[in-house]
Formats: C-alpha cells, structure tokens, sequence
C-alpha cells in the first residue's frame, strides 16, 4: 500500500526470510536417514583414491564401507578443512591457520589463518576459502555477529604460490572449482553462491535459506551443497539491533547467544522463541529453530533441485559436508555427531 | 550503568506507552477521524468567513442543518442495516411537495398536510424496503430507479401544479411557525432532529429491533443463523429512511411556503456524503446517528461555508466528491487494518535489570542445580488431558485438574486410570482448592473465581473488583486469575496475574515485563472483591503458610516469592522473600514436613534477561516479527523447588529430558506422592517422595480430620 513507506517509520519494516519451498521443501530426510558412522563433531568429508576421510575435532578417520571407522591421524587443534588431489594426496587445513599438504606443512602468505574449505581443481590447482581475517574458524559465530566480510578466496596453481582470486567475502565456507579458472563458493552470512574468477566474484544463487557451508561436485556435473544452519527472522533482526547484539556478545556466553549453531535445544540456557514451545508433549517441525539440517542438490546450472532435511525437531542439525562417494551420498551432520548415508537425493 | 541504558529505563518505564494500545481496543476511537474532521471543518470557516457565528447565520444555517439531519439519520440506519437509499432525494421533495399540495392546493389544515408527507415518505420507503428487503434486489441500482422515477414525477407535478401553489393564499399561523418560529430559541427543524437523533441513538443501541439492523448490516447470514428475520429488518430501515426524508421534506415545504423545480436536488450525494465521512461504514455494521451527525455538520458547514466564499456548484460537488473518495477510502483502510495496528502498537515493553541468578545448571553445587528427577515420574491421564495448570486431591484421594477445553477432570483413586468430566466451566480452570467445606474453589482464566460443590454444581463468586483511577482497560474484570488459597476465616485469596493480556496470551505478558499483577481477597460472608496489593509481575502461586499468620505468593516474571501477612505487626504488607531464583516461580504449596514446594513454569535465559534491559529491541521485535518469532524466557524447561520456612533451598528436580515434564506450573503433596501439572503439558505426573509422611493429607492439614 502506499502509506506503508510512511507508516514503516512508526512501526518498522517487517523482516522476511525465503521460504522453503521449490526445491527446499521441507522433509524429513535426513531424520530418517540411516546412520553410517557416530562421530562426535563430524565435519569435512573427502574421498581420496577410492577412501573415504572425515575430520573430528582434532581427528582425522578414515571411513570404511560398512561404517567403521579408524582414526589415522591427530592434531593439536581442530581440523577446519579436508581435501584430496587425484593422486589421493591429503591436503589438511587446521583452526591455526597451518595448512599441511601430504603431511608437510606449507608456508602460506600473510592473510590466511581462518581456513575454511579446500578444494583440488582437476589441473591440480588448489583452492582455499579463508573464512574471515579477524576469527579462526572455530570462531565463526562471532565473525558473523559482528557482521564481518573480510573472507577472501585463494588458488594455487600446480607448482605455483598461493596468489588471491577474491576479497571482502562474508564468510566463504566451501569452494568448488570448475573448469577453466573460475570456481563457485558459498559465501555464508550473505546466504549465497558467488562465481569467483581472475575478475572477481560475482553472484550466481541468492537467496538461500539458510547458511551455506561445503559445496562438492555430484556424479551427474550437478553439486552438493551443505546448509548448517537456518535463516531466523528473529537472528535477523538481533543482526540488526546493533546495541543488543554487542551487549549480548559481551555480556552472554557464545553458546547461548541469539546466533545460529550447529545444534539447538541441549540447555536450558538457550534462547527460546515463541514457536519453539512444547506444546502438550509436540515440538512442532516448522518452529523457529537457531539450527538445522540441509543438504541441497544443485544442477549443472547451479539451479536448486531437490534437498534433504533436518527440521526444528529433528537432530541431524549443522550440516557442514555431503560428498558422493561411489555413487553413494554422505552427509555430515556436526550438530548430530554422525554421519548419515541417506538413500538418495 | 552505561548513560544510554539509563536514558532507555526513564524513556520506557515513564512514558505510558501502553495506553496507545489501550485507547486503541476502545470502539469510540473510531469518531476521533470525524470528530477531528468537524473541529477543523467549522475552526477553519468559522475563521475566514466573517460573520459565520452571528445569530441570523446561525439560525438560517441550522433550519437547513435540522432538516438535513433528518435525513441523514434515516440514510445512517440504512447504512447499519447494510444498505444504502439514493432516492433520499426525490421523496424529499415529493414529500415537500405533498405537503404544500395538501396545504395550497386541497386547503386542508396542516396537520393532514403532514399526514400527506409522511405517507409519500412511507410509500415510496416501503416500495424500496420490499423491492430490496423481499425480493432481494440490489440496494444501489434499486434506490437508483426509485430516485429518478420520483424525480420525474416531482418534475411533471411541480410543472403541472406550481402556480396554483404561487397563486394559493391560504395561510395558517402553525405552519409559519413550523417554518419561522423557535421554541425556547431553537428552530422546530432542529428539536426534530435532536429528538429524533435521540429515539434513534437508543433504539440502535439499547433495543432489540436496533440489535437487529445492526446485525444484519454486519453479517447477514450469522444474522439469518441466529433467528433475526432479516428481510423484514431490512425492511423497516428503508421505510424508516422514507419516513425522515418525508418528515425533512414536510419541515422545508413550511419554511420556504412552497416547492421549486431545485427542491431537494443533489440531497442523495450531500447525504451519502455526511453518513461516511461522520465514519459510517459502506459495508453495514458499523456506525452511530452521532457519526451521521457529525458527518451532516461537516458537509453542511463545508458546502454553506464554499458558497459564501463565492465558489460556484461545481467546485461545490467536486470538494464533496473528493471528500467521499478520502472517507471512503479511510474507513476501508482503517476497518481492515485496526486490528494490525492494534496488534503492532499493544505490546509496549519497559526496561528491568533481572538480579543476578544462582546457577541452575546441573553440577554446579547450588542448591537450584536442576537433575533430571522429575523423568521419573509415573504419568496419569497422558493423551487425555489437555493442560492441566493446577492438580488436587480431595479427603477421598480422588485428583481433579482443569483442562483448557474448560472443564473439571476428576480422576479416581486408586489408579487413577478412570476419569469424568467432575464440571464443566467454560474458561480455563487455573488454581484450584478445596474449602473447609470440600467444595472444589478455582480461578478461571479470563473468567474469575468459581467454586464448584461436591455435587458439581458451579457457582460464580467473583468476576470484578474495584476498578481503579487511572485504568483506561477496565481493570475492575478479572483478566487473568491464576491461582488461589483459602484462609481459616474462610477469606479467599487469589492472583489477578496482568491487566494487559488475556489468560491465553499470558506468556506474551512477559514480553512486556510491565507490573499490573494484583493479590486481591475474596469474603465469602459478603460477597465483596478486594484488591489488596497491585503492580507485581505476574503475580502466579498463592499458599497460605503454614501457621496461617501469613501467605506466600510468587511473582513470576521477577523470580521472586513474596511474604503477605495477614496479622501480626506487618499485617497488610508485603516483603520480598526468596529474590533472583533461575527459574520463573509458579504456584506454590505446602510439603508435608512443614516446607514448601514450589513449581518453575520456565528457565532465565541470559539472552532473555538482557532483552529486558532493551525495552527498544523488544518493541521492535513485536513490530517486525510475527509471534512465533518472538524470543520468550524458557518455557521448555521447569522444575519444582522445595523452600522451608527459612527460605532454603532444601530441593530441586527436574526433568531435562524434556519428554515427560517441560514446564511444571504446579505440584501437590498427599500421601507421600507428589502430583505435578503442567499448562502445556497433556499429563499429570505422579512421583513418590522419598520419606515423605505416607499419611499427610493437605485437606486434613488446612480443615482437620472430618468424619
């Protein structure tokens, strides 16, 4: 109407979020999904010739077929990123900021300590996604409580230095290169994908539902996308009340701020919204929730598919990774501390 | 304290933001756009055309505004009763006409030439009622015909008979008084329209055929549903319509002593003007005679005030024009969305620094460390009930609690596996507690306090009090009561928890955190309500101690449990006893070794507890967020708390599984077992203490042993 420009003023512009609908529409698909392995803090999945490996907090496992899992290496601190070159090379970045290729560690020009992704592309480039210049990755939701986008993209070409492809991104959480020289990243707290080339970094799906983290290629030249968390209008608006937010971020352990997570609903300390009230022994599904589940399947055109879900009530939440393993979809779930193998997608 | 949260305390908890909201929720805020029309209407003619007040203006201009009225009143129940009448107009003048035909032309006294005006009104009315009140015709097109068939006729008849009327010398001293004269210096035109303004106004409001009109205008078939004839109401209006314009026609024929070719000409559209912008809805319903009133001033003033400043009809008919398309559109603008705005501006939070809070995190060693205890309680009537707030047990161990479907659930002892319904109340039965007679007394949400005797019959005690000074919401209902006990004397005291929300949006009253949470008492002897203490947050549990010299009641949105004594030096105040608790306290009774137990309905969070310290950000949260975003305290999570006299902490439970248990808003002790109920829950628990009297009954504790 046409007094609402005037009447917004007085009352404030209401606060939306994208539906799920389409594509995202909500299931329970990840609730229902089989479990392939318990493991607590599961994180980055890769496959390296023909093996599957999943970070932990500071452990690296090696996945068998059946789910056994077998803890190949440890680390001081948490490991943030995975990958694998075709020779099955392991690249292994950790929450210091040290990267180590092949188990020796590599010197990396100033500007990268909040590794965030890592990707080979089929030159044998390496791709890095640096989450943000002022917090380690382990730091994430800070970064995107005080609204930061200092996140920039790196690439190595075979044999060369690490040179930077783009800067000023808001948390670039997963890189997948292409062919050519241009790769796609999510760029988290901006809820989108952005193409990233020698010129820069454009966006190519907006409007996300939630916030993305890894993306990984699918057999069929589509790609996987992992969401960790969802949009939350009530997130949206502390993101906006600046004085609240600093407040809270002084005054409020980090695990109970009004932020995303990786799982909800565990103390009683948390915040609790209107929806999210048991209600004669019901948790509803759709209630507003500060984590989730979602693993999205995008096309060859990066246009969203089809997705698998975790919603309000379920607990396969902050899902940071899918990869195809041999036909097979892996997911893992951070919040769940699993990792499922669901049928399809 | 930092300056800004300084400055953002004095801004919210001084400014009364709150009676924004409330005037809102009033129905006469609706005349404010009118009535502030009128004022600037007549401020500003009044202002530029000199004169405008003198006494001959004035009587000129009310003669015309007296016949106006008129029939602005008859088109305003029109209007009510869903309809409109276009044909105001021609019966107008062919009433006018009548009259000076009968008077003029046949000579017949002036009573008879009244008697002729008002049956032209009323033919031509009841022609339009049965057209659209029987055969259902549509209003407009209908009153359309009417009006142009009743203008040609006048036309031909005032062509045909005109200088017969010039040439007449008839004359009568009633009819030049009807046109001239005053009564008690006001002119005849005017005391009509006020009596009739009068008749109307309380047979709209305070009779059952003005019910029915206003019925039907607003809903039709729920009108059919409920029995309202409604063709025949539809009816009536159009003949009440006829009938004013006839009288007005009457009263304009004996002032001007005739009738010309312009009488009544553009009526309709100055009538239809005046009944919406006085704020009469088009869709029926919705409106008054004094929102018609309002309306003919304002177009009457507006139109005399443009002629006199030397502006020609078609400016006249444009500003009416434009006036209409404003207060058409308003009124529809504001019917559909009042109830936005009331929604967006109603919830008016203040500022409140919550005092630090021991932890209740389970390991922590304080005595509010939560377990997760209360998972193990058996469960009663789980996939039956609905919300059970309060439980109780009577001398027979029967358990009764209310459910929010508004009825008494009485379960049976020993198993408590059968269950009837023990009565049925209709609102939501909160507190409950038996009297020294076993009658069964309970607070009803949004309804007030009920007793309910062994028989189950059910009587109302008490619904208001006494409303205080400065209420713009009626504060003397009860909004909210919440819970009760019953001291020796047979005085009833109990919780008014808010004054700002309904029972069912009671978690919305902590959003706003604003203290009308009343403790009031209850004499059964005479009948009388009594508020003895007001402006608690959320006032919640009552419990009489256990001496009876005192009653503790808890204070939910500040975590505190208060002392009220009811003899003694401090007899009639209150202290604060038990402050900064984890949890939002809930009803409180008595434990069988002299102690308390005490219900959490929910868990301070820390994000929570720094909202309120932003009254700011809560508003905007209400305003840009729909409800089910809004961040609330933890409601998931509650316990039970077990405080001796002393105030110690002796124990705390509860179930952080979350299945059985999640909020607890009470819990009652009898025979060793402690029965535990939930507002939101659809269980009652049932946990055995450990070394507790396996005898205690509170019945027996509060009246004694009976036979």
């Amino acid at each position: 109407m046409i007094f609402d420009p005037i009447l917004d003023l007085f009352r404030g512009k209401a606060i939306t979020i994208p539906p799920l609908d389409g594509a995202f529409c909500a299931n329970a698909g990840l609730d229902e999904a089989p479990v392939l392995a318990e493991l607590p803090v599961a994180d980055n999945l890769c496959q390296a010739a023909g093996t599957v490996y999943a970070s932990s907090g500071p452990g690296l496992y090696r996945l068998g077929e059946g789910g056994e899992r077998e803890r190949v290496e440890g680390f001081a601190v948490p490991i943030t990123a995975l990958a694998a070159d075709a020779d099955g090379t392991l690249a292994v970045a950790l929450d210091d900021g040290t990267l180590i290729e092949g188990g020796t560690p590599l010197p990396l020009p100033k500007g990268i300590s909040c590794i965030t992704a890592l990707a080979y592309g089929e030159d044998g480039s390496l791709w890095l996604a640096n989450g943000s210049e002022q917090h380690p990755p382990s730091a994430w939701v800070a970064d995107l409580m005080e609204k930061n986008a200092s996140g920039s993209v790196w690439r190595r070409k075979a044999g060369g230095a690490f040179e930077r492809m783009a800067r000023g991104l808001a948390w670039p959480y997963g890189v997948l290169p292409r062919s050519g020289d241009m790769a796609i990243v999510s760029e988290s707290w901006r809820h989108r994908l952005v193409r990233v080339d020698a010129g820069g970094s454009d966006p190519v799906v907006k409007h996300l539902p939630g916030y993305p983290a890894r993306l990984s290629p699918a057999a069929d030249g589509g790609v996987l996308l992992s969401i960790f968390a969802p949009r939350n209008r009530l997130i949206e608006l502390v993101l906006q009340e600046k004085h609240y937010r600093y407040d809270m971020m002084i005054e409020v352990p980090r695990e109970y701020w009004i932020a995303p997570t990786l799982s909800s609903g565990r103390s009683f300390l948390e915040p609790l919204q209107c929806g999210g009230i048991r209600t004669m022994g019901v948790h509803k599904a759709w209630a507003p929730s500060r984590s989730y589940g979602m693993v999205v399947r995008l096309d060859e055109h990066l246009a969203p598919v089809a997705s698998l879900h975790s919603r309000a009530n379920g607990r396969r939440h902050g899902t940071t990774s899918a990869i195809e393993a041999d036909g097979r979809l892996l997911v893992a779930s951070k919040g769940g501390n699993c990792i499922l193998a669901p049928e399809g997608l | 304290m930092k300056l800004r949260e300084r400055l953002q305390a004095w801004r919210y908890n001084l400014v009364p933001d709150h009676l924004i909201g409330e005037i809102l929720t009033k129905r006469w805020t609706d005349n404010a756009i009118p009535f502030l029309a009128l004022i600037i209407t007549v401020a500003t003619f009044g202002s530029i055309i000199p004169g405008f007040f003198q006494l001959y203006s004035l009587q000129e201009s009310t003669r015309q505004l007296g016949e106006f009225s008129l029939v602005v009143i008859g088109l305003t129940v029109v209007m009510l009763g869903g309809g409109i009448d276009l044909a105001v107009g021609s019966i107008f003048a062919l009433s006018a006409f009548s009259a000076v035909a009968t008077f003029f032309i046949l000579e017949q006294p002036v009573w008879v030439a009244l008697l002729a005006s008002l049956a032209t009104g009323l033919a031509f009315g009841a022609v339009n009622g049965y057209l659209i009140g029987f055969l259902r015709l549509r209003a407009f097109i209908t009153t359309l015909v009417t009006f142009i068939i009743g203008r040609a006729l006048y036309d031909i008849l005032i062509v045909a008979h005109g200088s017969k009327i010039q040439m007449s010398f008839v004359s009568s001293d009633t009819w030049d008084f009807i046109g001239d004269g005053t009564f008690l210096g006001i002119s005849v035109p005017i005391w009509s329209a006020i009596v009739l303004a009068v008749v109307t106004h309380v047979a709209l409001t305070r009779s059952r055929p003005g019910w029915h009109v206003l019925a039907v205008g607003g809903s039709r078939r729920s009108a059919h549903n409920a029995g309202i004839q409604v063709r025949l109401t539809v009816f009536f209006t159009y003949v009440f319509s006829g009938l004013c314009s006839a009288l007005a026609g009457f009263l304009i024929a004996t002032r001007l002593s005739g009738a010309g070719p312009g009488t009544g000409g553009g009526l309709e559209i100055l009538a239809l003007t005046a009944a919406v912008v006085g704020g009469n809805s088009l869709g029926g319903g919705r409106g008054s005679v004094v929102k018609g009133l309002m309306g003919a001033i304002i177009v009457l003033v507006l139109t005399n005030g443009l002629i006199r400043l030397g502006y020609g009809t078609g400016t006249n008919q444009m500003v009416l024009g434009i006036l209409l398309a404003v207060a058409v559109t308003i009124d529809i603008r504001w019917l559909k969305n009042r109830h936005k705005v009331l929604n967006e501006v109603y919830v008016a939070p203040v500022y409140l620094r919550m005092g630090e809070p021991q932890s209740a995190v389970p390991g922590s060693g304080t005595p509010y460390a939560l377990n997760n205890k209360l998972s193990e309680a058996e469960h009663i009537g789980l996939g039956e009930l609905e919300g059970p707030e309060d439980v109780i047990l009577d001398r027979n161990d029967n358990l009764y609690c209310g459910t929010r479907h508004g009825e008494i659930i009485r379960f049976f002892a020993p198993d408590y596996t059968r269950s009837e319904v023990f009565a049925h109340i209709g609102g939501f039965p909160l507190g409950l507690a038996f009297d020294a007679d076993g009658n069964l007394i309970t607070c009803v949400g949004a309804m007030g306090l009920y007793a309910i005797s062994p028989d189950g019959k059910v009587t109302r005690l008490s619904a208001e009090t006494a409303r205080s000074w400065t209420s713009v919401n009626d504060d003397a209902r009860l909004r909210d009561p919440n819970d009760l006990d019953i001291a020796q004397d047979g005085k009833i005291y109990f919780t008014d928890s808010t004054k700002r929300y309904d029972a069912h949006d009671w978690a919305l009253d902590s959003i706003e955190n604003r203290g009308t949470g009343r403790l009031l008492v209850y004499d059964p002897a005479d009948g009388s309500t009594k508020t003895l203490l007001d402006g608690y947050r959320y006032t919640n549990g009552v419990c009489m101690a256990h001496d009876n010299k005192s009653l503790f009641f808890s204070e939910s949105w500040r975590c505190r449990i208060h002392r009220y004594w009811l003899e003694g030096p401090k007899a009639g105040t209150a202290e604060c006893v038990i402050k900064d608790m984890p949890g939002y306290t809930d009803n409180i009774n008595r434990a069988s070794d002299g102690t308390y137990w005490m219900a959490w309905l929910g868990m301070r969070t820390p994000s929570f507890d720094l909202s309120l310290r932003h009254p700011s950000m809560r508003k905007r949260m209400t305003r840009r967020l729909p409800q089910d975003e809004w961040l609330f305290p933890n409601i998931n999570t509650g316990g039970v708390v077990k405080f001796d006299e002393n105030f110690n902490i002796v124990r705390t439970m509860a179930d952080l599984s979350g299945v059985s248990h999640p909020m607890v808003t009470s819990m009652r002790e009898h025979k060793g077992e402690l029965f535990i109920g939930g507002i939101l829950n659809n269980r009652i628990g049932r946990f055995r203490i450990e070394g507790a009297d396996p005898t205690w009954d509170a019945n027996t504790a509060y009246w004694g042993t009976r036979t």
